[in-house]
């Protein structure tokens, strides 16, 4: 039967549901009278990214000149015709059993075009090392950022009102929330398992005799706090299913082949199926390291034929999304009397937020860097990281290494008071140099840490300066 | 009364991942005019990662880096990357690159040596040219080069590669092994003034030494370091997510503090000059590193000022006065 443009017509139509027609009328656009053009275009080029050999130029960079001139297209920037938005309705408590979801007001509402839950979702889990998250909490949420149902509408103010429509009955579960009661294992975040969900020891020589042995013994506790990473461009995506069953979604994500294996296996679908494209991330410092919405999206745009996006606002950036981990650290360093570090014994408890994520790799560097860049025999480190009813945490730039920093360079400086030292000369005696041997036995190369502390202590002054 | 103080702290950074498979590949396509396109598998994170990448791989073809054009970013047409992580872009992918570019320019060669009467171990690529080592006239643009080698010869000079760096499991008992192939060193020394009244904290100079072997771009290494500063000053400062009863109460720009370009302090960079044999032309990495040693800085320049430690992060000003205030109470109570 061949197909009238009658046909074609009505099928356009069909892309309109009533429930558009009944939606709120969007304003207008309305553009400046007098439109100019604001720059030209022939800037000059610059001369460092023509030269040879390239390596070692002050290139600068094509991107810098898209930013400044106004050009780069983030995710957000993107739209499709007959693009909706979507808003993922997050949990009212740090940790209770799902006993119900009630969608049907929420879709009844005009302009909302579908819903989504975790039941709807293949495979509802995800992560990079532990596959422990839902993508949608489907039966348990484990902490005030998880998601527990998804609504796509016309607008972005729509599909928030919409959240506000849907009925979720809970059982509220008992939480922890400091990482040393979560190390008691009292109240489980992933029951049955323990709350300790990773732990890393490194050692070498023998500590204790070491710390007898010494003339000094330094003790200290550090903490450091949850911080996010606070990117100018929140997390966006628009996903794109089309009529042969492939998916193509556009993400602020810095890691497309990774994030494509992810959400290849929490739709079931082959990876060619999937395409991901990214543009240019504003800013990422670990955050958007993996997947978030994109399933989300993915299934939403299946349900109504349309895009579909969804960008966090600043609140989901902090709520929803990944945290740096806080540590609880433990020094003791022995020391004899010419400032030469014999031992230093550690203990890290990591807060590892509800989810595992990146802590894998946090722990790993963390526990690794911890003794710092100096050269110590007898070493003891134990490091755990525990799942407690808070924001996840995971990548963020440094991975451990600031924290731990912190503590060892604190006492470094106790040490080198006490001894009556200065901080330099405490560190230049203890500070690896070419062959040296890591805490993990490795021998290392391409080492400046002296060449760094004398560069730097040049520059600033270090001898002269006085209060 | 203000009181002033310097502290300083050192670091080591792995580049890379622990262990875990951390591979990253690349594919490198020479036009026939010499030019070229860089495919690669990264996301641009707005750290300058793609001019880099870029080059990299105009080092290695003798080209300019404006005479490299970079696809990166969509799964349908760029080879796989671990990604914008773990300070491993310019180490990973940029030894993935020399070794696709490497695979590009043998086809060069292999096409010019019969034109140069040479053997193809005799070229090498400089300056848009494929030319004979000792011989510098005896050459062929490298254009003209791709542009045979793909018509004549019916060899597309595109060469393809992927870089995993060699690491030795760690002990599970012991943690011995070796998790990463290389690491990075930097110092960072802090001057701040105290308000011993208020507990308020300035951090007035930052000098930061940083080691990344060659730096592929200064200037982008600078950018690097001067953001990480900001960043180590909110963790050292001002930063922190506060929870009620498991929920944030802070989580908006106006209860989260963090710092603006009114808190930076100045900055002065300097690079230590410093070669990896295992790095692309020398390089290792700079990101994360450059936000490792500022809090350690200032928190022991706090010290210096006004002699007390503090040990949990951020050093609030109400923290900074708690501490001397306890301080002075201690003082009063031996005397």
């Amino acid at each position: 039967m061949a197909t009238t443009v009658k046909d074609v017509k009505k099928g356009a139509k069909n892309l309109t549901t009533d429930k558009d027609l009944t939606a709120p009328a969007v304003k207008p656009l309305t553009l400046p009278k007098d439109n100019p053009v604001i720059y030209p275009l022939t800037l000059p080029e610059s001369e460092a990214r023509r030269q040879t050999p390239a390596v070692g130029q002050r290139a600068s960079r094509p991107d810098g000149r898209l930013h400044g001139l106004g050009q780069t297209k983030y995710i957000d920037d993107l739209t499709f015709p007959h693009m909706i938005f979507a808003k993922v309705l997050r949990s009212e408590h740090a940790h209770a059993r799902i006993i119900s979801i009630d969608t049907s007001e929420a879709e009844a509402m005009p302009g909302v075009l579908a819903t989504l839950t975790g039941k709807e979702i293949p495979v509802n889990s995800f992560g990079p090392t532990l596959q422990d998250q839902p993508v949608l909490a489907d039966s348990v949420v484990r902490h005030r950022g998880d998601g527990v149902a998804a609504v796509a509408a016309v607008t972005e103010q729509i599909a928030a009102d919409a959240l506000e429509k849907i009925k979720v009955e809970y059982e509220v579960l008992p939480a922890v929330f400091d990482s040393l009661e979560a190390l008691k294992d009292e109240i489980k975040v992933h029951p049955p398992h323990s709350n300790i969900y990773t732990s890393k020891v490194i050692k070498k020589g023998d500590v204790e005799k070491a710390l007898a042995a010494s003339d000094h013994v330094f003790h200290r506790q550090f903490r450091t706090q949850m911080v996010e990473h606070v990117p100018l461009e929140p997390h966006s995506s628009v996903a794109l299913w089309d009529g042969n069953g492939r998916v193509t979604i556009y993400t602020s994500l810095g890691r497309i082949t990774l994030g494509r294996e992810d959400v290849a296996r929490t739709l079931g679908m082959a990876q060619s199926k999937i395409r991901l494209v990214g543009t240019i991330v504003g800013g990422n410092f670990g955050g958007k390291n993996e997947i978030t919405n994109e399933p989300i999206l993915a299934l939403l745009s299946k349900k109504t034929g349309r895009p579909v996006k969804c960008t966090f606002t600043r609140g989901d950036e902090f709520i929803s999304s990944t945290i740096r981990h806080p540590f609880i650290m433990d020094y003791t360093s022995g020391v004899n009397k010419e400032g030469k570090i014999l031992a230093r014994k550690i203990r890290l408890v990591l807060d590892g937020g509800a989810y595992c994520s990146w802590t894998g790799t946090t722990i790993g560097k963390g526990s690794i860097l911890a003794p710092g860049p100096y050269n110590i025999d007898n070493l003891l480190v134990e490091a755990y990281a525990v799942y407690t009813n808070k924001t996840t945490t995971g990548a963020m730039r440094g991975f451990g290494a600031p924290q731990v920093c912190f503590a060892y360079e604190s006492q470094m400086d106790d040490i080198a008071e006490k001894l009556g030292m200065d901080p330099l000369e405490i560190r230049l005696r203890n500070a690896f140099s070419e062959g040296s041997s890591s805490p993990t036995s490795q021998v290392l190369q391409s080492v400046a840490v002296r060449e760094s502390l004398i560069q730097a202590s040049e520059r600033f002054g270090w001898k002269e300066w006085t209060q | 009364m203000i009181r002033r103080g310097k502290g300083m702290a050192c670091m080591w950074y792995p580049i890379g991942f622990t262990v875990a498979a951390n591979p990253s590949a690349a594919t490198v396509k020479i036009n026939t005019d010499g030019t070229a396109t860089l495919l690669t598998g990264t996301v641009e994170t707005g750290q300058g990662a793609l001019t880099v990448l870029g080059q990299i791989a105009a080092e290695t073809l003798g080209i300019s880096t404006d005479d490299v054009h970079v696809v990166s970013a969509d799964t349908d047409s760029t080879p796989m990357d671990t990604g914008a992580i773990a300070s491993r872009t310019t180490y990973v992918t940029g030894n993935a690159i020399v070794r696709a570019a490497e695979v590009a320019r043998q086809i060069l060669f292999e096409a010019a040596a019969p034109l140069l009467d040479v053997k193809p171990e005799q070229l090498e690529a400089r300056d848009r040219k494929i030319q004979v080592l000792g011989f510098p006239s005896k050459s062929i643009s490298i254009g003209k080069v791709a542009q045979h080698s793909e018509s004549v010869i019916g060899r597309p000079a595109i060469g393809s590669a992927s870089y995993n760096p060699p690491t030795v499991a760690m002990d599970p008992q012991t943690g011995q092994g070796k998790p990463f192939n290389t690491y990075v060193y930097a110092t960072q020394i802090a001057e701040v003034e105290v308000d011993d009244e208020t507990g308020e904290v300035e951090v007035k100079k930052i000098v930061a030494v940083h080691d990344c072997g060659t730096p592929i771009n200064p200037m982008l290494v600078e950018g690097q370091i001067q953001g990480g500063i900001s960043m180590g000053v909110g963790f050292a400062l001002q930063e922190e997510i506060l929870f009620k009863d498991g929920k944030q109460i802070n989580p908006n720009l106006t209860n989260y503090i963090m710092p603006t370009s009114l808190d930076m302090p100045e900055i002065e960079v300097e690079l230590v000059d410093n070669y990896d044999p295992t790095g692309p032309f020398g390089a290792k990495g700079a990101g994360e590193p450059t936000a490792v040693p500022t809090a350690a800085a200032i928190l022991n320049a706090i010290h210096n000022a006004v002699g007390v430690r503090i040990t949990s992060l951020p050093a609030t000003a109400e923290k900074v006065l708690a501490a001397i205030n306890e301080q002075r109470a201690g003082e009063g109570k031996a005397a």
